[in-house]
Order: structure tokens, then sequence, then C-alpha cells
């Protein structure tokens, strides 16, 4: 399988005060098609760790290659153009812009890419109707429920074939039902071949992945894969 | 290919947020609009004013020096001889010669002119009309409007013949709807046959404090055969006795930057002549360029005005452009996750703080322009609009819209996308 995500000895310090260290040397490997959980409390580094797979900000050391890519040196840039190619967000909180429906949120990231209109509508047609809401096309945000919007945020997400979705906290604005609604549209996605970074405190919402990491204190405390990766499955 | 299809997209964008804030939107362009609209107004007011005046200027002959008697401030001791009871004063046959003769250089022609007021007599009707007597050549240098007949001749000159050319609208008073040429009317006492009517009369001809619209013109000759030089001003109960050889020279110079370099010499001769201020010197052209300088001096000072108004106008989109970055953070945040990069940012903030200007520009070109008509229109001051009163408020307004626009732009390009992600 191909090596998507290499961390190398990554280390995140924030210039406050003494320096806060939120990443202390992480190492980390994620091959294509997997689905992983991070996991942890609270402080834990699991935000930082986030930020910096999605490429919203640059380590204070170490390597980190996405693809065929080190882009742990990239300018402002060309870390927009990583995010709008390689990278789909899922957020806790939708984060839908409001004054637009759902079709031309959908179509944000392909309007970033300098794609025309006319090839941009079909397009995100095309993913409202694969979350479902194909007849939701023209609706604002504000008119559909909490499970509809992160179904928006999914196909948003998606649209420009990414090649890792990167999912924080994704079901905690739902209730059971709903998040149980996202939960298998994710799995349905990772069925078919999509990797899936998820980072989430709630441990049945973990069990969906096939493979979870624990932080604590800026580090890996836990690799259920730890043991293949030892036995160098990986190198 | 791929700008293209980006640059209207973020046009698009920002026109769709604009819309999602109209009445935000109308009173931000509000004040542009009225300052683009104001000083479109303002400045067709002045151009039209001082084209108005300037026009006024330029009948008088840009090519002239009018030089012209003017009755001295009354002071006694300083008076210059009574003959017969009458006050002496203004130009004399000498100062013309001294003029004409060549000590000031650069003169083409020149005539002269003498005025009196008289009474017009005919079938009843008695009229207080400007007797002007002079040459026939005063006809090429300033421009006179012959309607019907024809002017004063060098014939009428040298004969010394009783004819006069008068004003149409004096003529209308005095014959109704009968035509004037031929007929004899009685001025002053003297019978005088109507030989010409005219259209038009330029000011310089009648002087000041006279009216063209009353004035005949007669031959030089006949003039002093007639009426001699004495000018009687009969008021209530008294009269008044003067006596004026010449109540105006007109000289014409060969080109219009002859006029600047002869009006000192011929100040400085009259000067050395006169041992008061019984005359005035005019020079057309001096006076043009002193309104336009005039006029130059106000356009700076509306224009002036019109930046304070703008930079009003742009201080309140800085305002509301400042408000929109800070409500639409989570959105500048989603956009750069997105792949968004900071140059996208700053356009689509740009385009909103342009358009507004823009719109608000292009409605007070609309109203700017009506305005100055409307005031032509019904309060009859003239007006006049060109190209770049109308081209400089509105480029005026669209780099207002750009300066205040740029920070907040900035600004919310600057955001951190994680810090902007989480705002609430």
């Amino acid at each position: 399988m191909k090596e998507l995500v290499n961390l190398e000895d990554l280390w995140k310090i924030y210039p406050v005060g003494p320096g806060v260290q939120a990443l202390k040397g992480v190492n980390l490997r994620i091959t294509e098609g997997e689905y992983l959980a991070i996991m942890g409390p609270s402080g834990s580094g699991k935000s930082t760790m986030l930020n910096l797979l999605g490429c919203l900000d640059r380590p204070t050391r170490g390597r980190y290659r996405l693809g065929d890519q080190d882009v742990s040196t990239l300018s402002d840039n060309e870390l927009s153009e990583v995010r709008n190619r390689r990278i789909g967000f899922v957020f806790q909180s939708f984060n839908l812009i409001q004054q637009l429906t759902v079709v031309e949120n959908i179509e944000v990231p392909l309007f970033y890419r300098g794609l025309p209109r006319r090839l941009r509508h079909p397009r995100s047609r095309e993913m409202a109707d694969m979350v479902g809401l194909g007849d939701r096309l023209y609706h604002k945000p504000a008119e559909l429920s909490g499970g509809q919007q992160q179904r928006v945020a999914l196909a948003r997400a998606l649209v420009n074939e990414p090649l890792i979705l990167l999912a924080d906290e994704p079901t905690g604005n739902l209730d059971t039902h709903t998040s149980n609604e996202i939960m298998v549209l994710l799995d349905e996605l990772h069925s078919r071949g999509r990797t899936i970074i998820m980072v989430t405190h709630e441990s049945h919402v973990a069990v969906h992945a096939e493979r979870a990491i624990h932080m604590r204190d800026g580090q890996i405390e836990s690799d259920t894969d730890a043991d293949a990766e030892n036995l160098g499955r990986h190198t | 290919m791929r700008a293209v299809h980006k640059v209207k997209d973020i046009l698009l964008l920002g026109l769709h947020s604009l819309s999602v804030h109209k009445v935000r939107s109308t009173l931000t362009a509000l004040g542009i609009f009225i300052g683009v609209c104001g000083v479109i107004a303002m400045l067709a007011i002045n151009e039209g004013a001082s084209a108005e005046a300037q026009r006024t200027l330029r009948a008088l002959g840009s090519t002239n020096i009018i030089i012209m008697s003017r009755k001295p401030p009354q002071d006694d001791s300083k008076a210059t001889g009574r003959t017969r009871g009458a006050l002496n004063y203004g130009l004399t046959k000498r100062d013309e010669t001294r003029i004409t003769g060549g000590s000031v250089p650069y003169v083409r022609r020149h005539a002269t002119i003498h005025q009196t007021k008289k009474m017009a007599y005919l079938a009843g009707k008695n009229l207080s009309v400007s007797v002007i007597a002079t040459e026939p050549l005063i006809a090429e240098i300033v421009r006179i409007d012959v309607l019907a007949g024809r002017f004063i001749t060098s014939v009428d000159m040298l004969r010394r013949k009783p004819h006069c050319v008068i004003m149409a609208p004096l003529a209308r008073s005095l014959f109704g709807y009968e035509n004037p040429l031929g007929k004899t009317v009685r001025i002053g006492g003297e019978p005088l046959v109507v030989v010409g009517m005219l259209s038009r009369l330029p000011q310089a001809l009648v002087g000041e404090g006279a009216e063209a619209t009353d004035s005949v013109i007669i031959p030089r000759t006949t003039g002093m055969d007639r009426f001699g030089e004495l000018i009687v001003e009969a008021r209530t109960g008294s009269r008044t006795f003067e006596r004026v050889e010449i109540s105006r020279i007109i000289l014409q110079m060969e080109e219009e930057k002859d006029v600047l370099a002869a009006a000192p010499i011929i100040r400085s001769l009259l000067e050395r002549n006169h041992d008061q201020e019984d005359y005035d010197v005019k020079v057309p052209l001096e006076l043009i360029e002193q309104k336009k300088k005039q006029m130059f001096l106000w356009n700076v000072m509306l224009v002036t005005i019109a930046s304070v108004s703008l930079l009003v106008g742009g201080i309140g989109i800085m305002n509301i452009m400042l408000a929109t970055v800070v409500e639409r953070t989570r959105e500048i945040g989603v956009r750069r996750a997105m792949g968004a990069k900071q140059w996208d940012i700053i356009a689509q903030f740009l385009v909103e703080s342009v358009t507004l200007t823009t719109v608000g520009g292009v409605i007070g070109i609309a109203a700017g322009v009506c305005l100055p008509w409307m005031i032509q229109r019904y309060l009859q001051f003239p007006t006049e609009t060109s190209g770049w009163t109308i081209l400089l408020p509105f480029l005026m307004a669209v780099t207002v819209g750009l300066i205040s626009g740029i920070y907040p732009a900035v600004r919310a390009a600057r955001l951190d996308p994680i810090a902007a992600l989480r705002h609430e």
C-alpha cells in the first residue's frame, strides 16, 4: 500500500511565554485507505496534530510528507494549494457559509481551484447527490438539519478528490441518531478506499476506525497499529 | 484562462455579499454618491460661471485695449479747470495722438468714441438714448452685427452726413413694426436719417453704465458738428455740464501677445500726462487671464472640499469593511481551509469596497450631470459639464474605495486560519 502521510520527529512549539510545547517529536505513518482515529484528552496535542496534518499550520521542527511532497516548509500560498487539492476538512460545527446555498457551499473548493462555473456546477450537484441532498441544492444551511449540514460539509470536503479526509469531531454537534448516519457515511467512504483521519474523544465513534492512536502531552501514547509498525510493515 | 474565471468569479462573489446586506451597502454607497454628485455639480456651476464671464470678456476682443474716460472723484482742489462752468476731464485728442502716434508698438488700428445722452423724439415719443459718435473703422475692431441696412461708412464720415444706425430694440420702441430704414428721427433736436439697424453691440462700444439696447451710432464728424463735446446731464432741478473730448479709445493690437506688452506702456504714458485718475485702461486679455486664474483657484478649492467629503465617505467604507471582516471571520477561516490564498481574500473584500464606491460614483455622475442641467434649465444659471469634471471625482471615488478597502482586506487575509475557524 502507498504511504500517504509520514510525520518524522514533528515538533510544534507556540511562542507563548517560555514556549508551549504542543507536539514533542511525533512520528506517524498513514497508508492509503486507512481509517485512523486520533484520541486524547484536551491539551494532549490532538488539535495541533490535526492543524499540522491539515496544512493549516507549519511544524516548528521535523518533517511532514504528504503524498510525494514535503509540506513542512511550504509558503502560505503553497499550503493553500495543498489544502485545496489534497485535503478535505469536516468540522464539528459544520462551518458552512451561511449566505451560500448547498450547491454554492460545495463549490467553494472548486472555486479556489479555479474551475469555471460551468464545470463547477455539475460536479457540485453530483456530490450533493452522493450525500443524499440532491433535492436540497438551493437551500441555505439555516434551512437544513444538523445532519444534513454535516453531509453538505462532507460533500464539500470530497469535491476535489483529496488524498486525505480530516474530520474534527464530526459528530460532536449531532444527536445519536444523526451521528450514526454520519458514521455510516464515513464507513461507506472508507470501504470505497478513502483515507480518513478523525479526531474524537468519544470511544463509540472511534470504534468505527480501524486504527486509533491516543495522545498525551504532545506525544503518541499508544497506537493500535504499533505492533505492526514495529514489525516493519510500513518500512 | 484560469485567472479570467477567477477574476470574474471573485467579482460575482463580492457583488453577492453586497446584495446580502442591501441597506448597509446602500447607505455606504450614499456617502460616495453625495460626494461625487456634489463635486460634479459644483465644478459645473463654477465652470459655467467662468465660461460665461470669459465669453463676455472675449466679446470685448482679446487683441483689444480699451482706454476710457472716467469722471474723477469729486475733489475741487484737484479738478482740472472749468470752462464756462463745465467740468473738463478724460481723454483728449492729444492722448490719442500720443498713443497712436508711434510710441506704443504693435497698434494695428484704433477708433475713438464720443458718447452722450440725448433725447430721441419721434411722433410724440420721447426716449433717452446714448449717442455713440464713432468711426466706421470700429466695425473692424469689434464685432458688430448689422440686422438691416448698413453701418456708417467713410462717406458718411467725410460728408458729415446726418445719418444714424440704431439698435433693433430701440427701433422697435420708436417705430413699432414699421421699417425704420430711411426714416428720420430727431435726436437731441437734430434730424437724423436711419440707415441701418443692429442686432448686437459689444459692451466695449457702449461703455459701462449704459445699455447697448438704446444706442444710436452716428459718424464722429457729424457728432462733432451737431452736439460738440459738451455732455449735459440734466437732473431734477439742476444740470451738470461736463466736457469730454474722447469717451473711449479702442486699440486693436497685431496679436494677442502684444496686448500684454503694450498695456503697461499705455498706462505709463497716460499717467505722465494726467494729473488725476480720469481714465481707465481695460485689457480684456488680462481680465480673461485673471478670470482663468480665479477659476483655477476655485476649482482647486472645490476639489479640496470634495476630497474631504470623499475622505469621510472613505472612512465610512473602511469602517463598514472592518466590521464586515470581523463579522465574517469564520467564513474567512473556512475559505482559507478550503484553499483560498491570501490574495483571494484580499481580492474578495477589495471588490466589495470598490464596487460600493463605483456604484456610488456612477449614480453620483448621473445625478451630478442632471443637477447642473436642472439649475441651468430652471434657474437660468449657466453651467458647464466637461469630461474632466466628471472623470476626476469618479476616479477619486474609486481610489477612495481602493485605499479604504485595502486595510480591512489585508487584515482579513492575514487572519490565522486556525484562529479564524474557531472564531465565534
